[in-house]
């Protein structure tokens, strides 16, 4: 039985570096060879000509997950020693909205601004640059937030356990509902009217 | 959808459903001697006072202390963020899933180690992992933080680093302004307003 190796005390926490950039080329040639350096590419979502974020994302979801329990079934991997990251409901929601909004006019999330920047994108380095400012405006002006920032503190809380149900049942709801919405997608790409980019 | 994506949906969908029908063992059973014999053994179970009330001051996401002690002296006196739990109650089905946290160090403490290390036996017997004991409980917290632990001999840098510690922990707990040198008046039975905080997030990830 195996956790993961850090945690585990395996390795260091001082290789942490590392492997954050090791496993951040990994998500960037994923996000690149996805075609989410795009900005159309990604906004297509919100118009509904284009929706291979959701899809690229559901995929990751459901592979991980089911990738996850299969290797804790064979005992290859100890779940009580991965991080959960805490749920804080107010700040999600509020963070979610800026988010979401940032992601429809700018047509880049965070790591894909990154991924838009290294191939050259102009698009992509004035979301990167304006990122930055935001950075520093939150942080100059944490003070303010901080109350809001730690609200809705609920612990490491998992969906399966509020719903009552175990995680393997979960799992399997959640893959027929990304089949479905990988369908209810291509019929709609269908619909609508093809752009170019 | 095109076809390789009907078959890939489809491959998915029979993998998952194989997660819901494949039998189960009992998560639950219980370890072996040699295992338990090797863990108790294991110097690490034991954490200082100094090391969980820094991770209470940091707000440490990962920590999740259970107070073993009556009602009545939770009431009194308790760390922040405890959750009560008698040793009679201890793996009942609402406890269990307390302690089945994934990602959380449940850390026991009672007046003494009495009391914890009996819990911690039955904890680990049924399987729960990352179970600590706060080394000397809620007296050696009491004596160490709340009270001026002496230090004998010449100070290293070291014991100076941990007295200072000390010392803003005690203001941390009870907002005192005294200093390390002054005398604590303070008494078991003396009602301590604690300064609660939700706890702080760690970095997350995004795309």
């Amino acid at each position: 039985m195996i956790g993961s190796i850090i945690s585990s005390g395996i390795i260091s926490p001082s290789w942490d570096n590392l492997f954050a950039v090791i496993l951040g080329m990994g998500f960037g040639f994923a996000l690149e060879s996805s075609g989410f350096s795009s900005a159309r590419k990604i906004v297509g979502t919100f118009f509904g000509y284009d929706f291979v974020v959701v899809k690229v994302f559901f995929t990751a979801a459901i592979v991980a997950s089911i990738g996850l329990l299969y290797f804790s079934y064979l005992g290859l991997v100890d779940f009580s020693t991965l991080y959960i990251q805490p749920t804080f409901m107010a700040s999600a929601i509020i963070g979610g909205i800026i988010m979401g909004v940032g992601f429809a006019m700018g047509g880049f999330c965070p790591g894909t601004s990154l991924c838009a920047t290294a191939i050259g994108r102009i698009d992509g380095l004035v979301f990167f640059g304006g990122m930055f400012i935001g950075v520093f405006i939150f942080s100059e002006s944490f003070p303010l937030l901080e109350s809001m920032y730690y609200s809705g503190s609920q612990g490491a809380k998992m969906i399966n356990t509020v719903l009552g149900i175990s995680p393997e049942l979960f799992t399997f709801l959640l893959v027929f509902a990304a089949v479905g919405i990988f369908m209810g997608a291509s019929w709609l790409e269908k619909k609508v009217k093809k752009v170019n980019y | 959808m095109e076809r390789k994506y009907t078959i890939l949906a489809f491959l998915m969908i029979v993998l998952a459903l194989g997660l819901v029908i494949l039998p189960r063992e009992n998560e639950q059973k219980e370890i072996s001697p040699k295992v338990l014999l090797s863990a108790i053994t294991e110097k690490s179970r034991y954490l200082t006072v100094d090391q969980v009330t820094h991770r209470i001051i940091e707000n440490d996401p990962t920590l999740l202390l259970i107070d073993l002690r009556t009602a009545d002296q939770f009431k009194t006196f308790a760390l922040p963020g405890s959750h009560n739990i008698t040793t009679d109650s201890l793996l009942n089905q609402a406890n269990l899933e307390l302690f089945s946290q994934p990602g959380k160090d449940k850390v026991l403490y009672a007046n003494s180690d009495l009391t914890s290390e009996k819990a911690w036996l039955l904890c680990t017997r049924f399987s729960l992992s990352r179970i600590y004991i706060m080394k000397g409980g809620m007296n050696e917290w009491f004596n160490t933080i709340v009270k001026e632990k002496a230090i004998t001999g010449t100070p290293s840098s070291t014991d100076l680093d941990l007295l200072s510690f000390r010392k803003a922990a005690r203001q941390f707990f009870i907002g005192s302004g005294e200093t390390v040198n002054a005398p604590v008046k303070t008494t078991v039975n003396e009602k301590i307003n604690f300064i609660r905080k939700e706890p702080k997030a760690a970095s997350g990830g995004g795309c």
